[in-house]
């Protein structure tokens, strides 16, 4: 071999040496390939948000709490005798009711024209036998002579209202006990007021079921569903952390569960798979424990509370639900 | 910054694919990797010589023609490696052996001399070319040779992906990526071959017809001196 041989062969095996090396070494940390794996994102298509009606369906108003009134109407105002306003001389003696007047007489005076005016309007028509008051009072009716002029053919009603007007004064000192008919009465006179005495007749000491139901909402959208969706995933997380994962990739399984629930947010039937996506070679013998968990979570913490206007709906509710269920909790 | 050899799967490291590559392909490799070698050996081989040839032999004719007298310079350069100057001593020994008879035949020494001459110069252009052949043969089997690795190599995946019943491209992909740095390292050592081999084939022509100038001009010189020694 010649030297300019030798000194190639040597030149070409450090070349080679060289290339190899550089082209081999890197000069950074090596690209963990975890970084690059696709991370399963969870996509819910929510297709049908068009404006449609979710309000609530009208119901009946509740009834109102009131408790029957009972008692013996002991006060009612005795029979007016009005209607037959003729037989004067005997409404002469009715009068005698102006006895509860004096009670009222703070109220009187700034009324003196509803009462006794009225009177002497059928007096100076009709009630002439009446001597003693209309004197006084046809002195003050006379300032008012144009009433009585314009009112001359109302003059037959007036005597109703007349009659009417001392009815009504007549109410308000009946309130006060032992003013009714019914002298043996105790029970306090009915006000009509819807809490009465007997208003906490209707509780008892025992818990009952609340007989009130909630309105069922027109339609279920997708809005108020992956709100149920996240109602329900807040709620399990506490058991859904507590099952413990596996093996490695187990968290990649995306599992859709189909839940049957009760209206009190209980299962009323074991949570079955409907599909599942996100399995490979490495993870998918965990594909089945991954759902046996997710069902311990849901047993584990079942009671859900869900708003109760989506139970069921005429476009459903979740009262069949598929829940997305994924190992390893936050999403 | 750290330096460290990539062998994971997922660099291109060469290294990393000789590792994981199958044994059969591996053989392959190295011995694309040796011809290669070999090639840029004789390549810069080559440039070096030819690079030295060329220089000696521009100067030795310069000094051939300017010298006076022939014997002298013999004297002088008999003894030296160029192509040229053995040309040149394999004619003056002819010369000497054809003369040193009383009676001399012209016609008999002129081809002899001839054919000395023209004989140093197929000697040395052998010589010359004794690494071309390794060249020519390394740049048209080296590609061959590396699609035989990458063939080998395929089908080895393809047995793979038959026993992990798994056809995903992250089982595949690396076997062939193997596979397929075999027909690199092919190319790698052909591709300079086939290059040197057109270049130093022509540098080597030209050498030869530079000899022969100038052995013919030697012999015209050395027939000349002939006729005028027969004049004597």
């Amino acid at each position: 071999m010649r030297r300019a041989e030798k000194i190639g062969l040597g030149v070409a095996l450090a070349g080679h040496v060289l290339l190899f090396t550089l082209l081999s070494i890197s000069f950074s940390r090596p690209i963990d390939p975890a970084l690059y794996k696709p991370k399963p994102i969870e996509v819910s298509l929510a297709e049908d948000v068009a404006l449609e009606a979710q309000a609530p369906k009208a119901v009946e108003p509740p009834a109102q709490s009131k408790a029957p009134d009972q008692g013996s109407p002991e006060d009612a105002a005795p029979p007016a005798p009005q209607p037959e306003p003729e037989p004067e001389p005997e409404k002469a003696p009715a009068p005698p009711k102006p006895q509860p007047k004096p009670e009222p007489p703070a109220k009187a005076p700034p009324k003196p024209e509803p009462a006794p005016a009225p009177k002497p309007k059928p007096a100076p028509v009709k009630a002439k036998p009446k001597p003693e008051k209309p004197p006084v009072k046809a002195a003050e009716s006379k300032a008012e002579p144009k009433k009585a002029a314009a009112k001359p053919t109302p003059s037959k009603a007036e005597p109703k209202k007349a009659a009417a007007a001392p009815a009504k004064a007549e109410t308000p000192p009946s309130k006060a006990k032992g003013t009714g008919s019914d002298a043996k009465s105790t029970l306090k006179r009915p006000r009509g007021s819807l809490l009465d005495d007997d208003f906490r007749k209707g509780l008892v000491q025992t818990p009952s079921p609340s007989k009130s139901v909630a309105p069922i909402a027109a339609k279920i959208d997708a809005k108020s569903l992956a709100s149920i969706q996240q109602a329900i995933q807040r709620q399990i997380q506490p058991c859904a952390d507590k099952q413990v994962i596996p093996g490695p990739g187990a968290t990649d399984i995306v599992t859709v569960l189909n839940l049957r629930l009760n209206k009190d947010g209980t299962l009323s039937a074991t949570p079955k798979m409907v599909r599942q996506s996100g399995t490979d070679d490495q993870n998918e013998r965990y594909a089945q424990r991954v759902v046996d968990l997710g069902v311990a979570a849901f047993k584990g913490c079942s009671p859900l509370k869900l708003p109760p206007e989506y139970y069921s709906t005429p476009s459903g509710g979740w009262n069949n639900l598929n829940y997305i269920w994924k190992l390893g909790g936050s999403r | 910054m750290n330096l460290f050899f990539n062998t994971d799967a997922t660099s291109l490291s060469p290294i990393a694919l000789f590792l994981q590559a199958d044994w059969i392909v591996k053989i392959v490799m190295l011995g694309l990797l040796l011809a290669s070698i070999w090639t840029w050996a004789i390549i810069i081989g080559f440039l070096m010589r030819l690079g030295k040839i060329r220089k000696g032999v521009q100067r030795f004719e310069r000094d051939f023609w300017k010298a006076e007298d022939i014997d002298a310079f013999y004297r002088i350069e008999g003894e030296n490696p160029l192509p040229t100057a053995r040309v040149f001593a394999a004619g003056v020994k002819e010369w000497r052996r054809s003369t040193v008879g009383g009676t001399i035949d012209r016609d008999g020494t002129r081809e002899r001399l001839a054919t000395a001459m023209g004989a140093a110069v197929a000697g040395e252009i052998d010589e010359l070319s004794d690494g071309l052949n390794v060249l020519a043969t390394v740049g048209s089997v080296a590609p061959f040779v590396g699609l035989f690795g990458t063939v080998w190599g395929i089908m080895h995946s393809f047995t793979e992906i038959a026993a992990k019943q798994n056809s995903s491209l992250a089982a595949v992909g690396p076997g062939i990526a193997e596979a397929l740095f075999a027909t690199a390292i092919g190319l790698f050592a052909a591709i300079p071959a086939v290059i040197a081999y057109n270049r130093f084939s022509h540098g080597i022509n030209r050498i030869e017809a530079r000899l022969n100038r100038f052995a013919d001009g030697f012999h015209a010189t050395l027939s000349r001196q002939l006729e005028a020694e027969g004049k004597r």
